[in-house]
């Protein structure tokens, strides 16, 4: 899917993941930009920038991709790079409570501080900690982990009636082993509104745009109604 | 808009702030605008902060030809250095530069600096000898020179070459480190400084054996050893000891690199008496040896110093929390198996458990920072080359000093610093920054890593630590330096980048060259010898020579608020958007206006107790030595409680409650005026948190600040133990948050009336007893004191029909304002009333025995006293009420001024005079009663009772549905409203205009001993409005004991002619008043025994009084009693 055909149109697209520390944020960047995992990958300093192709069947979307940190205390850094984004990626661990608790305060700070338009898609990782892995998750509604082997922790359910209520879109991953991964990166690149691509990020687009980090518009919105067609659940 | 509004509102009460408390604009930047010569001294010669400069005069510094070996003619002369000699507390420092940081001494002069780490380490050419390393001082005898001092060291004497027999043998090759120093001051001063120096000196002689502990475990003392001692393990020198250093010792030339620091070290000493010389900054640029890199790292943060003065502390620290769990446990656990796992070391146990001890250990002495992302990967980098106990003392030098705030809690030093950052690109390469802005590419996100991880993670390790290496001794503008110098070297290519992604490639692949030629194509092979980081050094130290430690404190000056104001929003934002389901229940305004007020608070607070914190010290110091002391101690303290520096608290305790109370709501304010007696015996109770001294500073050093006084009311207290629901003596913004939304959210009378009844229900059981009863009304009057918010309706009273209240509205509908408050008043005595009248006893039993014996009961048998309260019966009452409340409303002292007029007088004159005795008699007589008549006899409303009881009067309706929320003024605060100091006068102004305009007062004879014995009284409640309550209760009290007294059948035969007020009261309560009587008996059902009789009984003399005080406080004196004789008289007219 990394290949690009010249003739297609081509736009980039900022996208930002955010979650809490060790749910696997960078994990998903790097299993979606090389396709590969590591065990033991570095926290996050700040953060760290990839870029990606992804090829839909009218135009080509490029990812620029802000990894975040994930620790408590670089939240603050995070109107940095969120700034101006057209799409989040708020990643959650399935096997840890709160760190779903963290994401529904990131997809709130997105809906009040981000930019307007910007597509949210909530992804709750670690599947392959849970035994639904390997049957698909279409039979993992109501889990509740208690068995052994199963770590899962949060409801399909669960998340996904909050990510309807906010109009996210929903996915259930797992980095490790790479299921659901490219689907989350199409189909956010499929609810993109056309009206918010631009060709490619030029300097007159967004010189107009306050440096100032904090000083986005408010979206007063609410929830955005969001193209729901990459929902894969 | 939100933002918008909440950010105008903190705009407004800051300057607000700032007009109350004049420090509040001073202080953020106070320290850092003139940071003290202590903490000036500290930086330049790295030491603890601890460490005062006590004495310096001018010197010059003699270190005598070196080794034999050396043959260089210029060295046999030795070398010669003027400079400066300060001596601390437990060091003597030498330096070239020329600072100076005695207490004349201006701060420019301390900071102003010409060395290469411009004040931000050990810089010029010198020593900094803690005293304990110190072998011996001799006075020399020279004839030219008044003072010349030889100072020997321990230098190479190590503990046990001193006991070997051997010793001789060595000091072949052993040379004693012995310098001279000439003092150049003049003869006192000389003699003082040496003065100072011989105590200091006796002072260390006890740490020598920690000094030789101390320093053994440096590895230049192994390397230093006569080749025939080798033997011996060597000290650990990290990580890289067993899994090798990182890159190819051949390349880094690191035998030659050893060889010359040995020589080094030789001629200038090692580790804590090594001295300074223009050789040691050069061996350090070129890169320090792998072995001895540790060491010297340790040596020029000054970590050493922290390891010597508490060599124990990370052993110790670990020991204590063993086994001990906590957030930043957590996290570092997260995180061991991913700090630098390239390396093989952090693939082994050993390895990743020194990290975590390290790591662990640093968060448990530091828990204000506690464990940030990147200090596990510069911790990682440290152990590489040296034990954990240094690494500990390092990071804490590195957290402290070098890059403060950097990995706070707010990690407002990184963020900061990227700003400072900015502004210097901006500066020096303004062509790339018009670049940055305009292609919208936004260098921290760069740029913040850099300086976060100390290019750890940047770099390829070898050349990082190459940066580490002049970091250590330069301190953080080398950060800035070598960020420059990258950007400058890419610049062409970075200009070409149009996006965050080009820009960031550009810079991967530069960092991945670094150790490429930077001249690949040049014929000179020297030239092409030079790899690019070896060019990035010449660039960031040479053309970035300009940005030194003065640029960056500068730059960070300006930028500081700024950073910090953006930390906050984003803080406020996130908390209060974090803060559930109950902050629903307020705007948005009020969440944000509490938000702010909250922080607000706690940030005054600890300013506050900063400065006083301070000038206690201040006075201790030049108490201890009267002359040449600075007093100033270590500045690290003075900016916390700003919630951008990470929240050194965020505990409100009772003080700070109160005091944030006082700023919302009128009745916390304190009535006692700022030197009465009373606030010093309050300020005593509460554990003299500023003893004395208080008195001393008036102004700047109450504890209060600028703000009004708070007051301490019970009311208060229970607030507290309500907001406090996880009994930690502390509330969090959540708490306060939940409990501003239980009460002002709901907006909802019944919510409210609960509220309050939960408040008093002690033990939750659903029953308020007699104390809480009174409790609650003098709650009601201390909340009312100040007069009542809200919506009231102006005629509360007048509606109800009957022509009674009209003519004893008395005052003739005297104007709303004040009238409401008298009304008030009586409404809470009519509430003390009722709630004993319909209250339970809590012992049913009791009951037949109380109707019994209960003159309450004569005429009717009590009836099922728990089924009064059914509900059907509430009904029953509540007209009742209302037809007994025609008469009591606003006249309800009124109904009772016939009584008042009867009998209260006797009843009144008594206790004022002869108190005590009668207290005392009729305790005895209580206690002779029926066991159920004893006012201990328990009893207790309920919260339906309570309901009606309030309900029942529209006043006391109106003040739980409206007045009671609404005199929290959370957003506007008291700004506007604030009358601190003249709010009592308010209150007795608000009245007594308007009572004057009442008819004059009809005096009348059988009054006037009313009057005068209110008068004591009044004298007394004037000045405190919440005594009223107190007294009512008193009276109550008595009042009821007279009638239980009364109550027993026996005890009525027996006569005590002197007590008229029995006499008086017995009539009141069951005769004297057929109005009352008749109320009483058709709400018999609802009596409750001698309890409620004897509740009943006394409230009119507490109604009377309280009346009567009502007037007292609205007016002079004189008139009062007339006044409230005027009504009665009216009454009975």
């Amino acid at each position: 899917m990394a290949d690009s055909n010249a003739p297609k149109p081509s736009s980039s697209v900022k996208l930002v993941l955010l979650g809490e520390a060790a749910v696997g944020k960078s994990s998903l960047v790097l299993r979606f930009v090389n396709n590969d995992f590591q065990e033991n990958k570095e926290p996050t300093i700040g953060a760290a920038f990839l870029t990606q192709k992804c090829n839909l069947p009218t135009r080509t979307i490029k990812f620029e991709i802000w990894d975040t940190a994930g620790q408590e205390r670089f939240a603050s850094l995070a109107p940095m790079y969120y700034r101006n984004a057209q799409a989040a990626l708020v990643v959650y661990d399935l096997t840890k409570p709160t760190s779903l608790i963290k994401a529904k305060h990131w997809v709130a700070e997105l809906q009040r501080q981000a930019s307007p338009g910007i597509v949210i898609a909530l992804v709750g990782n670690k599947l392959d900690l849970t035994n639904d892995s390997e049957s698909g998750q279409a039979e993992s509604e109501g889990a509740d982990g208690e068995e052994s082997g199963d770590a899962r922790k949060i409801s399909t359910e669960e998340a996904k009636t909050y990510a309807e209520e906010e109009g996210l879109l929903f996915f259930e991953t797992s980095a490790k082993t790479g299921h659901n991964v490219s689907e989350v990166f199409t189909a956010i690149a499929n609810a993109i509104p056309e009206t918010s691509l631009k060709s490619t990020r030029g300097p007159g687009a967004s010189s107009a745009v306050n440096r100032g980090g904090d000083e986005q518009r408010v979206n007063l919105n609410g929830p955005r109604e969001a193209a729901k067609e990459g929902c894969a659940c | 808009m939100f933002n918008n509004l909440s950010s105008f509102v903190q705009k407004a009460q800051s300057a607000a702030q700032q007009l109350i408390d004049p420090m509040q604009g001073l202080n953020l930047t106070n320290s850092d605008r003139h940071p003290s010569k202590a903490s000036l001294f500290q930086n330049q010669f790295r030491l603890p902060s601890s460490q005062t400069p006590l004495y310096e005069i001018p010197a010059e510094l003699t270190i005598p030809p070196s080794n034999v070996t050396q043959g260089d003619k210029e060295r046999d002369r030795g070398w010669h250095y003027a400079g400066k000699l300060h001596l601390s507390e437990f060091y003597m420092c030498f330096s070239t530069t020329p600072t100076s940081f005695t207490q004349s001494a201006s701060p420019s002069s301390a900071a102003a600096f010409t060395g290469q780490t411009h004040g931000a380490g050990p810089s010029g050419n010198g020593f900094t000898f803690p005293l304990c390393a110190i072998r011996k001082v001799e006075r020399l005898n020279t004839q030219s020179l008044q003072f010349a001092l030889a100072i020997t060291t321990w230098n190479g004497i190590s503990q046990e070459s001193v006991k070997d027999k051997d010793a001789q043998k060595d000091k072949k090759d052993f040379r004693e480190q012995r310098i001279t120093i000439q003092l150049a001051g003049s003869r006192p001063a000389c003699e003082r400084f040496c003065d100072g120096l011989k105590k200091g000196l006796r002072n260390a002689v006890g740490s020598v054996g920690k000094y030789k502990k101390v320093i053994s475990e440096c590895y230049s003392e192994y390397l230093l050893r006569p080749e025939d001692k080798k033997n011996m393990n060597p000290p650990d020198a990290g990580l890289g000891m067993i899994f090798r250093y990182p890159g190819d010792p051949k390349k880094l030339r690191d035998r030659a690199k050893m060889r010359l620091w040995a020589e080094y070290l030789r001629d200038n000493g090692r580790n804590a008496t090594l001295i300074r010389q223009p050789t040691f900054h050069k061996l350090i640029r070129v890169g320090l040896p792998n072995r001895l890199r540790g060491e010297i790292w340790e040596l020029t943060s000054g970590s050493l110093y922290l390891r010597l003065e508490n060599p124990t502390l990370y052993v110790d620290t670990l020991a204590k929390f063993e086994g001990k769990e906590s957030l930043a446990i957590d996290e570092i656990e997260k995180d061991l198996n991913r700090s630098l796992p390239e390396y093989p070391g952090f693939q082994s146990e050993d390895g990743i458990s020194r990290l975590r001890r390290v790591l662990t250990a640093y968060s448990w002495v530091n828990p204000d920072v506690g464990y940030c992302q990147a200090m596990n990967i510069v911790v990682a980098a440290l152990l590489i080359y040296m034990s954990e106990t240094q690494a500990f003392f390092l990071l804490s030098a590195l957290c402290d000093r070098l890059v403060p705030g950097y990995y706070s809690s707010t990690m407002y030093g990184t963020l900061l610093d990227q700003k400072v950052f900015e502004a210097l690109v901006e500066k020096t390469m303004p062509i790339l920054w018009e670049h940055l802005v305009k292609s919208d590419v936004q260098l921290s996100v760069v740029s913040l890593p850099w300086f976060l991880s100390l290019y750890i993670n940047s770099m390829p390790l070898v050349f990082a630590f190459r940066v580490l290496d002049v970091f250590f001794v330069e301190g953080p503008k080398v950060l800035f330096q070598v960020g420059l110098a990258i950007l400058r070297i890419n610049g062409e290519e970075l200009l070409d980048a149009a996006d965050d992604g080009a820009f960031i490639s550009v810079l991967k692949s530069y960092f991945s060259r670094l150790d490429e030629s930077a001249h690949p194509k040049s014929e000179n092979p020297k030239l092409r010898a030079i790899n690019r980081f070896q060019e990035l050094m010449v660039v960031a130290f040479k053309e970035f020579s300009g940005v030194t430690h003065s640029t960056i404190q500068d730059l960070r000056l300006k930028n500081k608020d700024a950073v910090l104001n953006n930390i906050e929003n984003f803080a406020k934002r996130t908390a209060i958007r974090n803060l559930g389901p109950d902050s629903k229940l307020l705007s948005p305004e009020e969440l944000g206006a509490l938000y702010d007020r909250f922080y607000g608070i706690l940030y005054e607070r600890q300013q506050r107790d900063h400065i006083i914190q301070e000038q206690l010290a201040r006075t201790k110091a030049s108490r201890a030595r009267a002359t040449e002391t600075y007093p100033e101690h270590h500045n690290h303290g003075i900016e916390k409680g700003r919630v951008g520096l990470g929240p050194s608290t965020s505990l409100m305790d009772y003080d700070a409650f109160r005091e944030f109370l006082a700023s919302v709501s009128k009745w916390a304010i304190s009535d006692a005026p700022a030197a009465s007696p009373r606030r010093d015996v309050s300020e005593k109770d509460r554990g003299s948190y500023f003893g004395s001294f208080r008195r001393s500073e008036p102004n700047l050093l109450s504890p209060w600040g600028g703000n009004p006084e708070p007051a301490d009311h019970e009311f208060m207290q229970r607030l507290f133990r309500r907001w406090d629901v996880d009994s930690s003596s502390t509330l969090t913004l959540q708490n306060v948050v939940t409990g501003f939304a239980h009460i002002k959210g709901k907006r909802d009378i019944m919510g409210t009336i609960t509220y309050f009844f939960e408040l008093y229900d002690d033990d939750g059981d659903g029953r308020v007893d007699r104390e809480g009863i009174l409790r609650i009304s003098e709650a009601l009057l201390f909340l009312s004191r100040r007069g009542l918010e809200g919506s009231l309706s102006n005629s509360a009273s007048t509606p109800t029909p009957n022509g009674l209240s009209e003519s004893s509205s008395s005052s003739l509908t005297p104007p709303i304002g004040g009238t409401i408050n008298e009304r008030f008043l009586g409404s809470v005595s009519a509430f003390i009333r009722r709630c004993f009248e319909y209250a339970d006893p809590d012992h049913p039993n009791n009951q037949t025995t109380n109707e019994g014996t209960s003159p309450s009961n004569t005429d009717e048998p009590a009836g099922d006293n728990n089924s009064a309260f059914a509900i059907g019966d509430d009904e029953d009452e509540e007209e009742d009420l209302l037809a007994f409340e025609g008469p009591t409303d606003s006249p309800k002292p009124e109904k009772k001024k016939p009584e008042l007029g009867d009998t209260i007088p006797p009843a009144l004159g008594k206790p004022d005079t002869d108190n005590e005795a009668r207290r005392a008699v009729s305790k005895a007589q209580s206690e002779k009663a029926n066991a159920a008549l004893d006012p201990s006899n328990p009893l207790h409303i309920t919260l339906p009772t309570f309901r009606m009881v309030v309900l029942a009067d529209e006043l006391l309706e109106q003040f739980f549905e409206s007045s009671f929320p609404t005199s929290l003024h959370l957003i506007d605060g008291l700004a506007s409203t604030n009358q601190s100091t003249s709010s009592l006068t308010t209150f007795s102004n608000m009245g007594f205009g308007r009572t004057s305009g009442a008819p004059p007062p009809v005096p009348q004879a059988g009054m006037a001993g009313a009057g005068r014995s209110l008068r004591g009284v009044l004298d007394n409640i004037v000045t405190d409005a919440s005594r009223v309550a107190a007294e009512v209760r008193r009276r109550m009290e008595e009042a009821q004991r007279e009638l239980e007294k009364n109550a027993v059948p026996g005890q009525r035969d027996e006569e005590e002619e002197e007590e008229e007020d029995v006499q008086g009261l017995r009539p009141t309560g069951y005769g004297g008043d057929p109005e009352r009587r008749s109320v009483r008996s058709s709400d018999r059902d609802l009596l409750d025994g001698a309890d409620a009789g004897a509740g009943a009984a006394k409230n009119p003399e507490g109604q009377s009084q309280l009346n009567v005080d009502a007037n007292g406080v609205q007016d002079a004196r004189p008139r009062t009693s007339s006044s409230a004789t005027q009504r009665i008289v009216e009454f009975e007219g």
